[in-house]
């Protein structure tokens, strides 16, 4: 089978730095362009694609990839990631419309309250392994969810509305026209990307990495395991907390169902249709299976059906994910040459 | 030979994606035509609201395109899950294309909401023949519709003081527990029915979510309060199978609900429990109201109609005036629907007054199961 | 707060524990194949659900009760009865072997990536129960009256009903036949084998595809069979119904230590007394909350469920 993560990783080392300035510009310039690209193939029938663009897709590879450090780098199950998108939007929503702050000013407060949440969630059940763990979040996320649901002071089952829009940055963001949104989201999931990318290659991703292939070695090593699982998974409680603002901001209005177990779901079906571990893999799931529910809106009835199918021939085709992560023996063959 | 499966997915992939396009942009035909757009649910739990609605919405607009118009009207589908969630993707679409004029719906409260912001701002009518949530027509409230939002149904805040009044009929000394499923719709209207119960009545509230299939808890709590009337606010599948767990635990008292249970669902479901139970609704079902059009939407649609078929079909009836009438932008049909003064398939009055509600919607009618039917009994206030 | 519960305390009981039968059959799905391959079957509430529909279909169409009809009896109610609970377990048990062939083989001898096999059976789950809503529309499905819900006695207040009886003796038969299948047949032993250990299992001559099918299948007879009792007490099939019931059905299984049938056996009763008094007493909107905060707390003790997984005399 093709490997197309190798076929890039190859391309990338052959080339010299101007060549991968280019290409990294030539890439940006065509994502950015993304929602200019309405009226061709891309587009999606009733749902607006520069909408779509923002959510699902932007947010899905924004929370994929918050998903991706617990479950691709540190091999932690969590079957409950909506909960911390959830407390960051609902921090917006009481903020925002009780408060004068505005969403940049209420950003911070949300992150914080999101890793608040997940070292409180952490601390109790990071002990546990495997599935475990996988049932306990899951727990968490219908928690969370259910007690929103029913404390009638954030607003019970409707959830609360006029929620106020992001001040604009020498721009005003627009209702009917999203590009703005799409383009914040894109600078979010930059800044994501670098965040990951510096502590990959230092000390949490190598003890992340450890973590993963195998637990009890790491702490043999001396690699404090506990902390480290912490760390990962309060970082990607930190990455949903601010999709969670961002959305409540952009969307005005939240309610509890937004925030349901099946989105959880759904995140981690593209991080692993993706390719675990991967970041770009991560990023192509998301906006695949992000995009493909409202591409397939012609077919109406049946197009939940047809998505079930797609993530039933697609992971048997590739198990590991579109862009599966490079392979271990490589890393440690390439280390050995380089010495 | 992987490859060839790959690459064979692939074609099938693309294929679909072009065939898609060009099935959902029609090349503009020689007849001129007017485009509205349902939305509500068509996947997801609730789809059978959706289902039943869609229907009712093909009817009016078949019976309408087969008589030969001067314009025909097409009905696109917006499948927004019933949540506010999807809304929120589907929206700014139905806003953005132009060609909408008009919405049937959204059918649900929830959604309504979240759709607001766009509509406004795209000023698309919208008539509503399911949303009864008090806030969308409330001046005060952030999720006040107007001018886009328009309903047929009145509020619950009508529907709960009748259902209070028409719920305790039966009782000397009524003692009431309330039970609701935790959707927008029934915790408005539960509030609003404990709000108009007389002092002393109310006996115990129970919030039971719609996917809960044991009632033996509150059942337990509607015996040992030694309640004689239970209110169910929410759906008719839940409210048939609340009713059929309380009589088999032998439960004596009257059962009374709202319009959401009103409709042969809950006849189907309840079967012979469902005799003599209360229902209020500020409508009346198409088989009840106008049976003659029920025959022949059996007849026309295979199937007999469902819930809110008489609001859909008198909504999309409103825009077939609006054509008829000449009206071919969005603000020349939320000019229409703000002057039109007509009467619902069932024959009660219908106009919309400033905030978007229907002026002859007031009128609540008590019903009881007698026989295996649903019957009117009287208009309660 | 606790009037409810002290007023209707046996009334409840008996219901949580016909409803924990519910749970322990549907967990049998879960923890038969956890057991064997370490992998939460996600799609074990779908194969439910079609159980469910299955009595639903042949009450309906082959024996034509309706809502309204007195209920059958003596020997037509017996033979209503064993076709309706048969033709479930039928049904679940072929879908299962179906669900591990098309989603679980092919990735099972290419991957040793665990969560790939999880996102495979969301997969197919979302396709069963989308084809089952296409087929049989978004409505709930009511279904005839089985078992009479007529009271055999009654124990300090409470009704003991010939339904909830019947769900409470055939789960109990139902499981100790499969508990002694495992431990004394010739395939249980294999089932057993390769829990303990897959690769040793298979230089022993254990047929790995074979058994792994046949724990599909137990499951799959369990799981359909509980479709069968669900239907006799609630009545009503709807094609989403299984995430809620197979959730809980999960959630006992992991309460017991999941991978553990006897541990199952204890929490899936266990969590339908949970369930029921806790609506009695804070309010059926909270039961989610308090059984996953008692999740929580028993897994802070008792890290591995109450009777471990370790447990190898009856483990899977």
């Amino acid at each position: 089978m093709i490997n197309l993560r190798d076929k890039g990783a190859e391309f990338w080392e052959r080339s010299n730095r101007p060549v991968r300035v280019l290409t990294v510009f030539a890439i940006m310039a065509v994502v950015a362009a993304l929602p200019y690209a309405g009226n061709t193939f891309l587009q999606t029938p009733v749902a607006a694609f520069d909408a779509v663009l923002v959510y699902p897709m932007g947010m899905f590879i924004l929370m994929a990839l918050g998903l991706n450090v617990v479950v691709g780098k540190s091999g932690m199950l969590d079957l409950g990631y909506v909960a911390f998108f959830a407390v960051g939007a609902y921090t917006m929503a009481i903020l925002g419309t009780r408060t004068g702050l505005n969403t940049w000013e209420i950003m911070p407060i949300g992150i914080a309250a999101a890793m608040f949440a997940g070292v409180l969630l952490a601390i109790p059940t990071l002990r546990l392994r495997g599935d475990y763990l996988a049932i306990v979040t899951l727990g968490f996320g219908e928690i969370v969810r259910v007690s929103a649901l029913n404390s009638e002071a954030i607003g019970g089952a409707l959830g609360i509305a006029g929620v106020p829009f992001p001040p604009g940055l020498g721009f005003e963001y627009q209702l009917l026209d999203q590009k703005y949104f799409f383009w914040t989201i894109l600078v979010m999931i930059l800044l994501v990307i670098w965040v990951i990318r510096r502590l990959t290659v230092r000390r949490p991703g190598r003890a992340w990495e450890s973590i993963r292939q195998d637990e009890d070695a790491a702490e043999l090593m001396g690699v404090s395991t506990y902390k480290y699982k912490i760390w990962a998974f309060v970082f990607g409680a930190a990455i949903g907390g601010g999709a969670g603002v961002f959305y409540a901001s952009r969307s005005m209005v939240i309610a509890p169902d937004n925030f349901t177990l099946n989105t959880s779901i759904l995140i981690l079906a593209c991080v692993v249709f993706g390719g675990m571990g991967n970041i770009w893999g991560v990023i192509v799931g998301a906006a695949i299976l992000g995009y493909l529910p409202d591409r397939f809106r012609f077919l109406s009835d049946a197009r939940l059906l047809l998505f079930g199918l797609v993530l039933v021939v697609f992971m048997n085709l590739r198990p590991e994910g579109i862009l599966p992560r490079k392979k271990r023996e490589k890393a440690i063959v390439k280390k050995g040459s380089g010495a | 030979m992987n490859k060839k499966i790959i690459s064979g997915f692939a074609i099938a992939a693309s294929a679909a994606l072009t065939f898609g396009v060009v099935a959902s942009t029609p090349a503009s035909a020689k007849v001129k035509e007017i485009t509205i757009a349902y939305q509500g649910p068509i996947t997801g739990d609730s789809a059978q609201t959706g289902a039943d609605e869609v229907n009712a919405a093909k009817y009016a607009l078949k019976k309408y395109n087969d008589s030969n118009p001067a314009v025909k009207i097409n009905l696109v589908i917006i499948d927004d899950q019933g949540a506010g969630s999807v809304a929120l993707t589907v929206a700014p679409g139905a806003a953005a294309n132009k060609k909408i004029l008009a919405i049937v719906g959204p059918a649900f409260s929830g959604a309504t909401i979240s759709s607001l912001p766009y509509y406004k701002a795209a000023r698309l009518p919208m008539i509503s023949p399911s949303a009864t949530n008090v806030t969308l027509t409330d001046k005060k409230s952030v999720n006040y519709g107007y001018p886009v939002f328009h309903r047929v149904p009145s509020t619950d805040a009508f529907q709960g003081p009748s259902l209070a009044k028409w719920a305790v009929q039966n009782q000397k000394s009524p003692k009431v527990y309330i039970v609701d499923d935790k959707t927008p719709y029934a915790t408005g209207l539960a509030a609003y029915t404990k709000k108009a119960l007389a002092a002393g009545v109310w006996v115990g509230s129970d919030s039971t979510p719609d996917d809960t299939k044991d009632f033996a808890a509150t059942i337990s709590k509607v015996k040992s309060t030694g309640t004689n009337v239970v209110i169910y606010t929410g759906y008719y599948s839940q409210a048939a199978v609340l009713i059929n767990q309380l009589r088999a635990d032998g439960y004596k008292g009257d059962f009374a609900s709202g319009d959401g249970t009103l409709g042969s669902g809950f006849l189907e479901g309840a079967g012979k429990n469902a005799e003599g139970v209360l229902l209020v609704a500020p409508t009346v079902p198409l088989s009840v109201g106008n049976p003659a059009m029920e025959a022949d939407y059996v007849k026309v649609m295979g199937a007999a109609s469902g819930e809110y078929t008489t609001e859909t079909i008198s909504i999309v009836n409103i825009y077939i005036a609006a054509v008829k009438s000449g009206v071919t932008t969005r603000s020349g049909m939320l000019n229409f629907i703000n002057g039109y003064k007509g009467e619902t398939v069932a024959g009660t009055k219908l106009s919309f007054d400033r905030n978007g509600d229907n002026n002859g919607a007031a009128a609540i009618t008590g019903f009881i199961v007698k026989g295996g039917k649903i019957v009117p009994i009287e208009v309660v206030k | 707060m606790f009037d409810a519960l002290i007023d209707q305390f046996w009334s409840l009981t008996f219901s949580g524990i016909a409803l924990g039968f519910i749970y322990v059959l549907i967990a049998m799905g879960y923890t038969m194949v956890y057991g064997v391959l370490r992998m939460i079957n996600f799609a074990n509430s779908e194969i439910f659900m079609v159980g469910a529909f299955a009595t639903v279909m042949v009450s309906k169409y082959v024996f034509e009760l309706s809502n309204d009809a007195i209920p059958p009896s003596n020997v037509k109610l017996f033979l209503v009865i064993l076709c309706c609970i048969v033709a479930s377990m039928l049904a679940s048990a072929l879908l299962a072997f179906l669900v591990e062939l098309v989603a679980y083989r092919h990735l099972r001898n290419r991957t040793t990536n665990r969560i790939a096999p999880l996102i495979s059976a969301i997969g197919i789950g979302i396709v069963i129960s989308e084809i089952v809503r296409i087929l049989t529309g978004a409505r709930t499905q009511f279904s005839p009256n089985i078992v009479p819900k007529k009271t055999l006695a009654t124990f300090q207040g409470a009704e003991i009903r010939l339904d909830s009886t019947l769900t409470i003796v055939a789960g109990l038969i139902l499981f100790i036949i499969l508990d002694r299948f495992i431990k004394y047949s010739r395939l249980g032993k294999g089932i057993r084998a390769v829990s303990m250990d897959e690769d040793s299992a298979k230089l022993m001559g254990v047929n790995l595809n074979r058994v792994i099918s046949l724990t599909f299948i137990l499951g799959g007879l369990m799981t359909g069979a509980a479709g069968f009792f669900y239907v006799n007490v609630y009545e009503n099939v709807k094609f989403n119904m299984g995430f809620s019931l197979g959730l809980a059905a999960f959630t006992a299984a992991v309460i017991g230590g999941i991978g553990n049938i006897r541990g199952a056996f204890f929490g899936g009763i266990s969590l339908g007394l949970v369930e029921i008094y806790a609506s009695a007493v804070i309010g059926t909107q909270w039961k989610p909350v308090t059984v996953f905060i008692i999740l929580i707390l028993i897994l802070l003790f008792k890290p591995n469920g109450i009777f471990g997984e370790a447990v190898q005399r009856t483990r899977v």
